[in-house]
């Protein structure tokens, strides 16, 4: 379960004090698949970094699993997300140069799993994407759609509780799109962690279980979901 | 994240770039280059000292003055007079040396741990010459028994022991001067050393002379000569590995002192000697028998002392090269720290990554530093592994260039010393990454995700 209470983010100072995030308040059940919808620059984006303890907001909670993340040291924050939290990115961001295996393997060595755990997990994740035959390959040989599902691998490699999904589909065709969501939703039902997708696309919020509407820094409007 | 784990990546992101990486190295290389040959030469110049001093000079010798003021130069300005104490100026003039006397070196003599101890005589010998040929100028000195000679003909005795009193060991040089055709035609054969000395009547000698008229008083004022003839037993030249490549002619110790007691007789310097050489018995360890003199006022050096001033010598020139080294390195430190800021600035999204992946700040630093470390080592490598190749090659060469003789070399390559250079240019190296390293640990990941 996450529960983000009277959430509250400002950039600048006084004068021109701007709030990102205005007294945010939901509660995400445990498995769930969550949109958070909004136009660019609603703060969608900046929920989410808070969510995930990227950034800190001046108020507010953010609970995961009963603890309130946002009162965390920063050790304990690094570990929080190596641990818990998955990411998948627009612009994918995999390492070019590394091969698909390597990839993957970056969050296994965060948290400092043992070689042969590593081998283990990487093929497995790999597997689940469909990239098996492609680990050894560099990951700039790959297609978008590809390195997305490689970049899916690497958020699940470590079994996270919470999967941020930035505009997953954003930087993909249509075709290639649909396979990434169809690959996100299964995941989420199968695997039980929980799936955030930040986005602004209509069509993909309709197929999340709860969507979480953000205008101007808050909350528009919240469909589905527990309360 | 594990330390293994980030060499592995560091690693790894240096061989993606490759020109980057080894351009840098190449910076650190030429550092290396030149602190491997500096530390080779000064190894090789100690070693080739060592060889020269131990093969050459009987490490039982000392070399005794009259206090310890002459091997730091000499008493400087007026000294208080003592007639028991001869002072002789140096020809360099500001400094005098204090003499020893007859007495200092009998006293020495009759140590029980002393062998035999010899003044050097100051010889002033006007010439030498054989029946029908031409007259040569000549440096008379006694024989050294302490040091080895090159031989090029006839026969010279073992270390420690010296050649008979009718004896004169010849350099190569007079051979052709005095006529002979060969050196081995010149072994046995006679030589004659002529002295001179200006006539220095005593009391009674001129009270008899007075009583005998004219003539005789003229003739106390005739310069008196004397011609002493000597056998060659060889012939000596000079050699790479031979300390003394003087052209002095040689001869025995009891032969010298006459030689020089003729020319000093009545003079201030009548047996009043610069330095002495004393042989140590065999089994006392010469240290002992120096401070034991040194107690009792007497300037002392042993074979290890002159070692030791070799090896300063070395040392000095030893340290400019390694100067250049350091300048050398001093730049490839700038190199580092531009490429590694180049590296964290291309990198910025890999950064953030693993930051947003939960890579502490410290471990990402450690990237870095592992990175400048991986330059470093490679730098060391190529460098040292040049300068071990380039140095066994010239070998050869620069020892026939510096004549030092077959089977001394001038660079000496050792392990150890190399791999300590290693390992300090990769602390180098990572000290220099540490600024860049700083900035990729202090990247905020949200702003280095940002996409648009």
């Amino acid at each position: 379960m996450i529960e983000v209470r009277g959430l509250t983010k400002t950039y600048g100072k006084k004068d021109t004090a701007f709030k990102a995030l205005d007294d945010i308040n939901f509660v995400i059940p445990d498995g769930a698949s969550v949109a958070i919808v909004g136009k660019s620059g609603s703060g969608k984006s900046t929920l989410m970094h808070a969510m995930s303890g990227l950034d800190r907001p001046e108020r507010g909670e953010v609970v995961v699993d009963g603890v309130d993340i946002l009162t965390l040291k920063r050790k304990a924050v690094d570990s929080f997300r190596s641990e818990k939290i998955g990411f998948i990115f627009q612009a994918f961001f995999v390492q070019a140069n590394e091969s698909s295996f390597e990839n993957v393997a970056l969050p296994l060595e965060i948290a400092t799993l043992s070689a042969a755990v590593r081998k283990k997990r990487v093929e497995a994740a790999l597997r689940v994407v469909g990239l098996s035959d492609k680990e050894k390959q560099k990951a700039r040989n790959l297609s978008g759609g590809q390195k997305q599902r490689l970049a899916i691998a690497r958020a699940i490699v470590n079994n996270p509780r919470i999967i941020f999904a930035d505009e997953p589909t954003g930087n993909l065709d249509t075709v290639t799109g649909a396979t990434i969501e169809k690959l996100l939703f299964g995941l989420n039902k199968k695997g039980g962690s929980t799936l955030v997708i930040v986005t602004h696309d209509e069509e993909l919020a309709a197929k999340c279980d709860m969507k979480i509407y953000i205008k101007d820094g808050m909350i528009e409007k919240i469909i589905g979901g527990a309360k | 994240m594990k330390t293994f784990d980030i060499v592995r990546r560091a690693g790894r992101s240096l061989k993606h770039a490759k020109a980057r990486t080894i351009l840098t190295s190449l910076a650190i290389a030429v550092g290396a280059f030149t602190l491997t040959l500096a530390i080779a030469a000064g190894e090789g110049a100690r070693q080739y000292a060592d060889t020269l001093l131990s093969t050459n000079i009987d490490p039982q010798i000392l070399a005794i003055a009259k206090d310890k003021s002459f091997f730091e130069g000499g008493q400087s300005g007026p000294q208080e007079y003592n007639p028991d104490i001869s002072l002789m100026a140096r020809p360099a003039g500001g400094s005098a040396v204090k003499l020893l006397s007859q007495a200092d070196i009998d006293s020495i003599a009759t140590r029980s741990d002393i062998d035999s101890v010899s003044p050097s005589f100051v010889i002033n010998a006007s010439y030498i010459t054989r029946p029908n040929q031409k007259k040569y100028t000549v440096d008379v000195t006694q024989y050294d028994k302490g040091v080895t000679k090159t031989v090029i003909a006839g026969e010279l005795p073992p270390l420690r022991t010296s050649i008979k009193d009718d004896q004169i060991a010849l350099p190569e040089e007079y051979v052709s001067l005095l006529g002979f055709a060969s050196a081995e035609q010149a072994i046995g054969k006679s030589v004659t050393i002529n002295l001179e000395r200006t006539p220095n009547p005593t009391p009674a000698e001129i009270q008899a002379a007075l009583t005998q008229g004219v003539a005789a008083l003229q003739n106390l004022g005739v310069t008196e000569s004397k011609a002493v003839t000597y056998t060659v037993v060889a012939v000596v030249g000079k050699s790479a590995t031979s300390l003394t490549a003087s052209s002095n002619v040689q001869v025995s110790d009891a032969a010298a002192k006459s030689l020089s007691e003729f020319s000093t007789q009545g003079t201030s310097s009548f047996q009043k000697y610069v330095i002495a050489t004393a042989s140590v018995k065999e089994g006392v360890d010469p240290a002992v028998v120096k401070e034991a003199l040194v107690k009792e006022g007497y300037g002392v050096q042993t074979a290890k002392d002159l070692q030791g001033l070799l090896f300063t010598i070395v040392n000095i020139l030893q340290g400019i090269v390694i100067g250049f080294g350091v300048l050398a390195l001093i730049t490839s430190v700038f190199g580092i720290i531009n490429t590694q800021y180049i590296s964290v600035l291309e990198r910025t999204r890999e950064i953030g990554l693993m930051k947003a992946l939960g890579m502490r700040g410290r471990h990402v630093s450690r990237l870095f530093q592992f990175e400048a470390a991986w330059i470093g080592f490679l730098g060391g490598t190529i460098g040292s592994v040049v300068a071990v190749v380039a140095g066994i090659a010239l070998n050869p060469w620069i020892t026939s260039i510096l004549t030092l003789g077959e089977g001394n070399y001038l660079l000496v390559f050792q392990p150890i010393p190399i791999l300590a250079l290693v390992v300090v240019l990769m602390l180098i190296a990572m000290l220099a990454g540490y600024f860049p390293a700083r900035k990729a640990a202090r990247l905020d990941p949200i702003e280095a995700l940002r996409t648009e």
